[in-house]
């Protein structure tokens, strides 16, 4: 017991009095508004003590246990990120360490805090909507990226529609909300290997109209990430048939191609990590084979040309030096055979 | 045994000429033999062997372009594995040195290390080991592959129990890793083909890291199957379609069921598949009939059923092994972790801490005695150069005398070798400016 002090509240008090006070605070005036903001923030405060214990003292599993299961039942996650920004700036963080906490609390093969948000989607929406408020951007993406480590919430996240969202949010013009929007966009489309790939498959073009903006973008560091993600994404064997489909439409070959001339070095970098598989590819189809042959001159000489200064890189002159002479060799096809 | 770092007699004394300071200084207090012409014959004659190994452990500088030698950590069919520190960085690594005259023997040995090279480069995962550099030297035909430092490895582990097992919590940690690790270079098109305990190292932060890629497949990237031809992998943990001969097999699946196998026996000690020779061997995988020991749990019973499913295209997928009960449960740490065996040669060292202190505190300090013992202390070195063993090492083994006895043979041996490449050896220092390019290092990209 605790010399001084009030008595330490149980989870269930806890609980209700966040709950309580969270509803209060979107109709308040100034300074009852602060009264009760304090109060969310003290609450939350010892919440966070609860779940991680303190320096001297391990949490209790009971206590945990019944401030989990009150947090289910009294929906109070949905409640704490709608209002989240109205939340003062400490009490955000204790939110996002509250969040992940109960995220990856486990017991045995299951997983409660998962299973409560597959049911309750609008808890993932909201944290994507996140991303719209300067606020509180960065707490939304920590603990956005704690949800992707899910493959089911994943899956929540990649089919909704909000999903399209992220393509506007990885261009915003601050750079911090950006780049994390970025590294969020790109752990739901590498994170589980099959889901992304099913998902890429199925929604193949309203997938990659969207992600031509981002190679047309306006701002460098968007065209840069988004050039080196399809890389990536492209050269992963699970997006076999993603690549297939992807190499054979000469409307991107002829935008790698554009970029392979980019002012910036690193793009043209990155797009000729692109560019090599279009070359590469076997049996690549006729439009394809008739732009690369009506430039089968000016490709030799800029690729003999292409950053020659990089001798050290092996790999780089090898794929270069291949790629020289598949393009020498092309033919094109006898006519009627094909 | 063979020499190691040292080839014999006058490459010694040439290196300080020969090698430019910034790729190779070796420090190694010789300077007063500079002048002298015929140095060989005049150390062996001087010393019986006996005289020399009993010096006190001395710590011999040796530096591989920015790389500070330390102690061996490992012996491959290969060359040997030693630590070093890079100088620059201050990173613990290890490096693997490979001789040429080795490679030749072993059958695609200098293929396999090439194809490795290439594709360690390609690669950077938590858990598969990370090429940080490789150097040749062209002269004494050896080639360093520089690593990631890992202090020790999942069989090294296994074998310093009795049970020869991990507790379950502890098995369940590296698997995850393995599937981790497999899932990311399976994504690169790379089947692996030799997963098993004694490919999979451990690092000090328990991180699991898969390594040997030297019988590594890389698919075509617009090949439309993971069908595989050739598998040269250890044969306990190969399949059923391979035992049994198959012309053509799934790649990914032959990863599955040695991941399979890696489970089983990390878990329970024991092997499915065991034969008095690889015939038996293969007959009985090629059967494919196992039992699983009744202490393992049903869950773990479920899994490892379906990683070493007999017909490759019911066996799991790394997707199905994720969404295992088995895989997602968080299992109770009840019995104690297995914990990174002591070092061999110093079984007080149970943290394996760093082996270049000893010759860092050298390189900046210099050696201590001075006088008399000094020159004793060179020859030593010296001695051991010709004997065949690594200095370092040599200088170390306090325990390994059974060298000694024939080392006057050895001496002999080397004797005829040195003189014959003494001419050589005079020739280098001459053509000092074309020894630059000796060590050409290629950074990652």
């Amino acid at each position: 017991m605790p010399l001084f002090g009030t008595k330490t509240k149980s989870p269930q008090e806890l609980v209700k009095s966040l709950k309580e006070n969270l509803a209060l605070l979107p109709n308040l005036k100034e300074k009852e508004y602060k009264k009760v903001s304090e109060e969310v923030s003290k609450t939350l405060q010892s919440i966070k003590t609860l779940l991680y214990g303190t320096a001297d003292q391990e949490p209790a599993t009971e206590q945990v246990a019944m401030l989990s299961t009150e947090m289910y039942q009294s929906n109070t996650l949905p409640l704490l990120i709608q209002n989240l920004a109205r939340v003062d700036f400490e009490g955000r963080k204790d939110v996002v360490a509250i969040f992940n906490n109960l995220l990856r609390r486990q017991i045995g093969t299951r997983t409660p805090t998962e299973e409560y948000i597959c049911l309750n989607h609008s808890v993932l929406i909201e944290l994507v909507k996140g991303y719209e408020n300067q606020e509180i951007a960065l707490n939304c993406g920590m603990m956005l990226r704690e949800c992707c480590r899910f493959e089911s919430l994943a899956k929540i996240l990649l089919n909704a529609p909000e999903f399209y969202k992220f393509f506007e949010y990885v261009e915003v013009s601050t750079f911090d909300i950006a780049s994390d929007a970025f590294s969020t966009f790109k752990e739901l489309l590498t994170k589980h290997k099959m889901l992304s790939a099913e998902f890429l498959e199925h929604n193949y073009d309203e997938v990659f109209m969207h992600y031509q903006s981002l190679l047309n973008s306006d701002n460098y560091v968007t065209r840069r990430q988004a050039l080196k993600l399809l890389g990536e994404l492209l050269l992963d064997r699970h997006n076999f048939s993603t690549m297939n489909r992807y190499i054979s439409n000469p409307e991107n070959l002829k935008l790698m191609m554009n970029m392979l001339r980019e002012k910036s070095r690193n793009i043209q970098f990155e797009a000729f990590h692109v560019f090599k598989i279009f070359v590469a590819n076997p049996n690549k189809p006729r439009p394809i084979l008739d732009i690369l042959l009506r430039n089968k001159e000016k490709l030799v000489d800029f690729l003999t040309r292409f950053h020659t200064e990089r001798s050290e890189d092996e790999q780089f002159n090898d794929e270069k030096s291949y790629l020289i002479k598949q393009i020498k060799e092309l033919r094109a096809p006898e006519e009627g055979e094909s | 045994m063979e020499e190691e770092e040292l080839v014999p007699g006058s490459d010694l004394f040439q290196d300080e000429i020969a090698f430019d300071q910034e790729e190779l200084i070796d420090l190694n207090p010789m300077d007063i033999f500079d002048d002298d012409g015929d140095l060989h014959d005049l150390v062996i004659h001087r010393f019986e062997s006996d005289q020399v190994v009993y010096q006190p452990h001395r710590h011999k500088v040796k530096l591989i372009g920015k790389y500070l030698m330390g102690e061996i950590l490992g012996e491959g069919s290969y060359g040997k594995v030693k630590e070093v520190l890079d100088t620059e960085t201050l990173c613990r690594r290890a490096v693997k040195i490979l001789k040429r005259r080795k490679l030749r023997k072993i059958p695609n040995g200098e293929q396999n290390v090439q194809r490795e090279i290439q594709l360690l480069k390609r690669l950077h995962h938590r858990n598969v080991i990370q090429l940080k550099d490789v150097m040749y030297n062209e002269e004494k035909q050896k080639m360093y592959i520089i690593m990631e430092y890992c202090a020790s490895e999942l069989q090294e582990m296994l074998e310093s129990v009795p049970s020869k097992k991990f507790p379950i919590w502890q098995a369940h940690g590296y698997f995850c890793q393995l599937i981790d690790g497999l899932e990311y270079l399976h994504s690169h098109g790379i089947v692996h083909k030799d997963i098993k305990p004694g490919n999979l190292l451990v690092t000090n932060d328990e991180t699991l890291k898969i390594t040997d890629l030297g019988v590594a497949e890389a698919l075509d990237i617009f090949a439309n199957s993971d069908e595989c031809r050739t598998s040269q992998g250890s044969p306990a943990f190969q399949p059923p379609e391979i035992a049994n001969g198959l012309n053509t097999f799934s790649g990914f699946k032959v990863d599955v069921w040695s991941s399979g196998v890696t489970l089983y026996n990390i878990t329970t000690g024991k092997y499915p598949f065991e034969g008095d020779n690889i015939y038996k061997l293969f007959e009985n995988i090629g059967k494919g009939v196992y039992t699983i020991p009744d202490d393992v749990s049903e869950l773990l019973a479920d899994l490892l059923k379906g990683m070493l499913a007999y017909e490759s295209d019911v066996r799991y997928t790394l997707q199905q092994i994720r969404q295992h009960p088995w895989f997602i449960k968080q299992h109770p740490r009840v019995l104690e972790r297995v914990l990174i065996p002591p070092r061999q040669d110093d079984p007080e060292d149970i943290l394996r801490s760093m082996t270049v202190i000893g010759c860092l505190s050298a390189m900046h300090y210099g050696n201590d005695e001075a006088g008399q013992e000094e020159d004793i202390a060179m020859v030593s070195d010296y001695q051991n150069a010709i004997s065949g063993q690594d200095a370092v090492c040599a200088n170390h083994d306090h325990e390994e005398l059974k060298g000694n006895s024939g080392q006057n043979i050895v001496v002999d041996n080397e004797h005829s070798q040195a003189s014959a490449t003494a001419p050589q050896a005079n020739g280098k220092s001459k053509s000092k400016k074309n020894s630059k390019s000796k060590f050409s290092s290629c950074k990652q990209s």
